[in-house]
């Protein structure tokens, strides 16, 4: 049983304002895989680096499996880390880097090379425990880096972007070993990373962090379908959803360009009661579409992809000019400087003056 | 025609890039030959070698059989080598193993006041040996250590320290702190991250370090000559005492200086390409 | 701007932010305990010398013939400045270490440009232009002033001879710039391999986009190798400069301590324990050699980054 919890943490480098995790309250389950994602500077590694001990928690508390580990120094917090730059210790072989914690705890050797051997097997790292870390390709220094926190049988794992120095189909082929590894040992799982495609193939739950706050944690399925605020709705998703600015005023009603915008009785019911301001409304290109009717726009980038299309098209909208992306399925006759017209093929996101989600 | 990469030889055919090489081994050669010729000067008579150069002669021995022979009233050569071997040796090795934790201090797990640290390092050595000697003979002589060689294992250390300390600290700063974050969360002691983790890295700076201490130490004259009048001298001193007005002496002094800088010159032959490592390393930060 | 709310859950989050505080506090006494060592260990061996020194400095101490020691107050130091040999062993001491630092880094810089290349034996031609440096201060003196500058049968005169030149006698005619000439001879290697490592340590891919971009050979040398090297040329001057200021075993043995070659540790020895006896004197000189240094080290970092920065700005 190795649940985590953040409660209230903080963290304030000397010397300035701005905390750098801003009284951050997390929840995370035995056995669950949490990504931690957001922008450069969003925090998230500090976060996980409050977790693991390399950072100074300014306030509040951090408790793994139900323990206060707050003033615990990392090697009392039964942990393990795998680093960006994976951090293999150069001067050992990988049986050695994977043995060295062992080694420190006062393990005999053979009790260890049995344990190394274990972790080796489940990685495909057998050929390599004489090799130093040089001698190894990106992908196995990644697996190395992985066995040497397997080695440790700890409560919670700790990774801080390890997949961000493979190149891409690698990045792609070994997060899903990844996810399947982590779902067979069950090991507590907390996961940076800046690319959110990752976190929501990976995660069970994502949080998404911004200037050090916690936006939203959820299921990526809900973080998709039902972002929190503005930040989330634009940061989650690739592409990218359209976010417009609105403004609405008494007689004016929701309006895209000269589309009517159509929102869920409840979102239309809490518009009611919230008033005139500046909104923003959401819509992710799948849930716009392009034909006859609509809003008249004129095509300025068409990427085809071949499975799908994402045509980016120009409309004028509360009479200034604005592009959208819209997506269509397969391959498309659609060219540049085609006159087309945009429609929505579902009910809208809306998000308040302040950003928050509006409706629920 | 292949270009090279290198900047020098940029835009230039082959025959400047020959002309180049030529100069470079020219150059090469007219550094070296002061000290060619000193050695070469060590295997002539002292009839050819204190008059009109000569070039072409029989090598002989003599020279170096002479000044390496018990004198009475004059420190052998074989004392004089020992007690400077040892010194040396051992003022070094007290130098690295104070200054290893040292510059951990002030790199990897760094003092707050670790620029202040440093400077004040190198200042000690503002004050030049030949300025303070006063006081040091003052004090050696109290606690007895004149003419013993604990006085200039002690003064040598003191000198290198700086060195030593600003050298190693800039080959621990090489050290990506990842690593060391990862030995930490590995349950490493400080002892065990230094050893383990950080002195296997950073050998190459620790050789080009405690090389270069040898080099001044052993080469060190003045406060040889001051604190250790007969007992305990060190082949600097030794050396000199083969100048003399009364008889010719360079054949005789070129044997006694080829055999007193072949240590540390054959030292740094050997590890020059760590040097090299070591000083870029050292360079930078 | 956050906004502090004053709750009891706060107040034991301060509690535990206390407690952080305080481990932090321990933490940093830790990371000194691995300094102590060296750092008391150095404080001993050069403060107490040099606590003796000022002391010294502030009396009136002469051995021979020997006199009560008195308290003196601050007139060696006045004393000092006005005795026109004093004054001269610091210009000495300014132009020998400015023009020893100054050809040796120039040279140095040159020699690692022609050994930065590529060719047959370049290992073997750095380890001989590396030997001088190796070679004993004392050895080197009165190897050149013996065989090379010797005015009848040294190698320099020997060579010029076959050119039809007269002979030159160096170290009586010139001693300083004997002096100076076998400090550069010793100290271009140091140089030499300082800046090699500066100029490997260059990244090919910026050298070859100025190449593509059309740089001259010049061009590229003066706008991206030189403030590269920036960092290392100030380290062999600030390195060079510390070393260079104290040199005395070179002037012994190749002038014996000629006038025109005194520096300030040479005027400093002869003062005191080479023959003046006047420790009070002699420890003031000290003194002051001290603030020389300090000044001199500073102020040859400024004047190198002003020129290579005046450099870049052209």
């Amino acid at each position: 049983m190795a649940e985590v919890k953040f409660d209230e943490a903080c963290r304030i480098y000397p010397g300035t304002d701005e905390p750098a995790v801003d009284r951050l309250n997390l929840d995370i389950g035995d056995g669950e895989l949490l990504v931690l994602v957001g922008p450069s500077g969003s925090g998230k590694s500090t976060a996980l680096r409050m977790l693991a001990g390399l950072e100074w928690i300014d306030r509040g508390s951090v408790y793994i499996n139900g323990k206060d580990v707050t003033l615990s120094p990392p090697q009392d917090r039964d942990i393990a880390m795998v680093f960006q730059n994976y951090a293999l210790y150069p001067s050992m072989t990988v049986a050695q880097n994977m043995g060295f914690a062992l080694k420190q705890q006062g393990i005999p050797k053979a009790e260890r090379m049995k344990q190394v051997r274990e972790a080796a097997r489940i990685l495909d790292l057998e050929p390599f425990l004489d090799r130093k870390p040089k001698n190894l390709s990106g992908g196995q220094r990644q697996r190395v880096a992985m066995g040497r926190a397997i080695v440790r049988s700890p409560q919670v794992f700790l990774m801080d972007e390890p997949l961000s120095n493979l190149d891409a189909k690698l990045r792609v082929q070994t997060r899903t070993e990844l996810a399947d590894l982590q779902a067979r040992l069950g090991v507590t799982t907390v996961y940076v990373t800046h690319d959110q495609v990752e976190a929501l193939t990976m995660g069970h739950r994502v949080a998404v962090l911004n200037f050090g706050v916690l936006q939203q944690v959820d299921t990526p399925a809900i973080l998709y379908s039902r972002p929190k605020n503005r930040f989330v709705a634009g940061f989650i998703g690739s592409p990218a959803m359209n976010l417009i600015d609105v403004d609405v005023s008494g007689d004016r009603g929701l309006k895209l360009g000269d589309l009517d915008v159509p929102l869920s009785p409840e979102v239309a019911a809490a518009l009611e009661t919230s008033g005139p301001g500046k909104y923003t409304v959401g819509v992710r290109p799948e849930h716009l579409q392009i034909g006859t009717e609509g809003t008249p726009g004129e095509v300025s980038v068409v990427e085809e992809l071949g499975s799908e299309s994402f045509v980016h098209v120009a409309i004028t909208h509360q009479r200034e000019p604005l592009n959208i992306e819209v997506r269509a399925e397969g391959e498309t006759t659609i060219q540049r400087g085609d006159n087309v017209h945009v429609a929505f093929r579902g009910p809208a996101h809306l998000f308040a003056p302040d950003g928050e989600r509006v409706g629920d | 025609m292949s270009e090279s990469t290198d900047v020098a030889d940029f835009g230039s055919n082959r025959f400047v890039r020959a002309l180049l090489s030529a100069s470079t081994y020219l150059l090469g050669f007219i550094f070296f030959f002061p000290v060619l010729w000193m050695v070469l000067n060590g295997f002539k008579t002292e009839d050819q070698a204190n008059g009109t150069p000569v070039f072409f002669f029989q090598p002989t021995l003599d020279q170096f059989r002479l000044v390496t022979e018990s004198i009475p009233g004059r420190s052998s050569f074989g004392e004089v080598i020992i007690n400077s071997f040892v010194i040396v040796l051992v003022s070094t090795m007290i130098a690295m193993i104070l200054a290893v934790p040292a510059a951990f201090a002030l790199s990897i797990r760094p003092v707050t006041k670790w620029r202040d640290v440093l400077f004040f390092f190198i200042s000690t050595k503002f004050l030049p040996v030949v300025a303070g000697i006063l006081p040091v003979y003052i004090i050696a002589r109290e606690f007895e250590l004149l003419n013993t060689r604990w006085s200039l294992i002690i003064m040598y250390t003191a000198l290198n320290l700086p060195l030593a300390v600003w050298m190693l600290r800039s080959f621990f700063q090489e050290v990506p702190s990842e690593l060391i974050e990862a030995a930490r969360i590995d349950g490493a002691s400080l002892r065990s991250q230094l050893t383990s983790i950080v002195l296997p890295i950073v050998a190459p700076g620790l050789a080009a370090t405690g090389l270069l201490c040898f080099i001044f130490a052993w080469n060190e004259f003045f406060l040889s000559l001051q604190l250790n009048t007969s007992d305990a001298q060190t082949a600097s001193v030794w050396v000199t005492g083969f100048e003399s007005q009364r008889e010719d002496f360079i054949a005789k002094l070129s044997a006694a200086s080829t055999l007193v800088v072949l240590p540390v010159v054959v030292a740094g032959w050997v590890a020059q390409k760590r040097m090299i490592r070591g000083l870029a390393m050292g360079a930078i930060k | 701007m956050q906004v502090e709310e004053q709750t009891s859950s706060d107040a034991a989050s301060m509690a535990r932010s206390d407690a952080v505080k305080k481990m932090e506090k321990r933490e940093a006494w830790s990371r000194r305990i691995p300094l102590l060592p060296a750092l008391v260990f150095v404080i001993l061996i050069t403060q107490i010398p040099f606590i003796l020194s000022i002391f010294y400095s502030l009396t009136e101490w002469t051995v021979n013939p020997p006199r009560p020691r008195t308290f003196e107050g601050f007139e060696n130091y006045t004393f000092a400045f006005g005795d026109r040999f004093f004054r001269e062993a610091a210009w000495v001491t300014a132009k020998m270490t400015f023009w020893a630092v100054f050809l040796s880094v120039l040279f140095g810089l040159g020699m690692a440009i022609l050994l930065d290349r590529k060719f047959r034996g370049v290992g073997f031609v750095r380890t001989l232009v590396l030997t001088p440096f190796l070679v004993m201060p004392v050895v080197a003196s009165l190897v050149w002033k013996t065989q090379m500058f010797d005015a009848s049968f040294g190698m320099i005169n020997w060579f010029t001879g076959q050119l039809g030149l007269e002979p030159f006698e160096f170290v009586s005619k010139q001693p300083l710039w004997s002096v100076i000439g076998v400090l550069v001879w010793q100290w271009t290697p140091f140089m030499m391999l300082i800046l090699l490592a500066g100029l490997q340590s260059q990244s090919t891919s910026v050298l070859e986009a100025a190449r593509v971009d059309g740089a001259t050979k010049w061009g590229i040398f003066r706008q991206i190798t030189l403030p590269h090297l920036r960092n290392y040329i100030e380290l062999c001057a600030l390195l060079g400069t510390i070393y260079l200021i104290q040199v005395f075993d070179h002037i012994v043995g190749l002038t014996g301590g000629v006038s025109s070659t005194i520096n300030l540790p040479f005027f400093v020895f002869r003062t005191s324990i080479g023959g003046g006896w006047r420790f009070g004197e002699a420890s003031a000189y000290s003194i002051l050699v001290v603030i020389v240094t300090i000044i001199f080290a500073t102020f040859g970092l400024r004047v190198l980054s002003g020129l290579l920065e005046g450099e870049d700005a052209a």
